[in-house]
């Protein structure tokens, strides 16, 4: 495993981090507090809960979900989401009929304003080599069968697009708010690689 | 038990799944080459092209050898930002 591995050598990674972060200290390029901030907003601020709230607010507000729908990038800006690589963002939306996954070959592009950085997963040859030639088996691996005659349409992301998936709303989530339906929208469903479970009744 | 790689990755997202470093250096790589963009000294989409061209040479080595990766995104990354910065003499 990866996470067992440590560069503890020069030549290794974080090494290598450290001596480059120097460098441009040094330099005057870099402020290491400017670092500390960027990281502590992808760690926290930034993040897949922006992308819920937007989901949600399309479950409860149809004339929102229509300019969703219409110009995701505009309907995001909205409730605040922009910034770096939030590009031009489309809202894909799945039905009972359409079941809609998100993937970016070539690499990494993904809607940061909406869902932070991409998890481990999305940036693998694993999953970025099979998601076009073989969808049902990737949504296998993530434990989601689909019925057969469910189309699914696969998303090439690149630096021009980014694809947000509004998954369907479980059935018995009528009287929930909207706050309550934003606590339950997940990242992996937003890149449609889940469905979303109604909560159990309390 | 998970048996294809994309599972095992899957699977180390679930049990961390609000992280999207998997090492401190990840991240500060990751704000240092997003802080040089937005400083100006390289744009984004340039320094795309080079983590796009970094990521595509391991992705036709493991085509050509049939392995899989563990994540080593960042390492790519690493690299493209590396590579960026010795083309403009940006850090010596």
């Amino acid at each position: 495993m990866s996470g067992d591995h440590h560069n503890t050598d020069d030549s290794g990674p974080a090494a290598r981090v450290k001596a480059l972060e120097a460098v441009l200290v040094a330099k005057g390029l870099i402020d290491p507090a400017a670092i500390d901030k960027i990281v502590d907003a992808y760690e926290t601020r930034v993040g897949p809960r922006n992308g819920a709230r937007v989901v949600a607010k399309a479950w409860t507000d149809p004339v929102y979900r229509k300019r969703l729908l219409a110009d995701a990038t505009a309907a995001v800006a909205e409730l605040g989401y922009a910034g770096p690589e939030g590009g031009h963002l489309v809202a894909v939306e799945n039905t009972d009929r359409v079941h809609n996954l998100v993937v970016c070959t070539l690499c990494s592009c993904y809607p940061w304003p909406v869902l932070g950085l991409p998890p481990v997963w999305y940036k693998s040859f694993a999953y970025r080599s099979r998601a076009v030639s073989d969808p049902r088996g990737v949504l296998a691996d993530f434990g989601l069968e689909l019925e057969p005659e469910v189309e699914v349409r696969v998303w090439d992301s690149s630096a021009e697009i980014r694809y947000l998936v509004i998954p369907q709303r479980p059935k018995g989530t009528g009287r929930m708010s909207e706050d309550a339906l934003a606590a339950i929208v997940t990242r992996d469903s937003m890149v449609g690689v889940a469905k979303i479970e109604a909560p159990a009744r309390a | 038990m998970s048996t294809t790689a994309l599972e095992q990755l899957i699977d180390a997202a679930r049990l961390d799944p609000d992280h999207v470093f998997s090492a401190p250096w990840e991240a500060r790589a990751f704000a240092i080459a997003l802080k040089l963009s937005e400083s100006g000294h390289f744009s984004w989409d340039e320094f795309r092209e080079r983590l796009i061209a970094e990521v595509g040479a391991s992705d036709r080595a493991r085509a050509r050898d049939g392995t899989s990766d563990h994540g080593e995104y960042y390492e790519h990354f690493l690299s493209a930002l590396e590579h960026l910065l010795q083309d403009k003499g940006i850090a010596h």
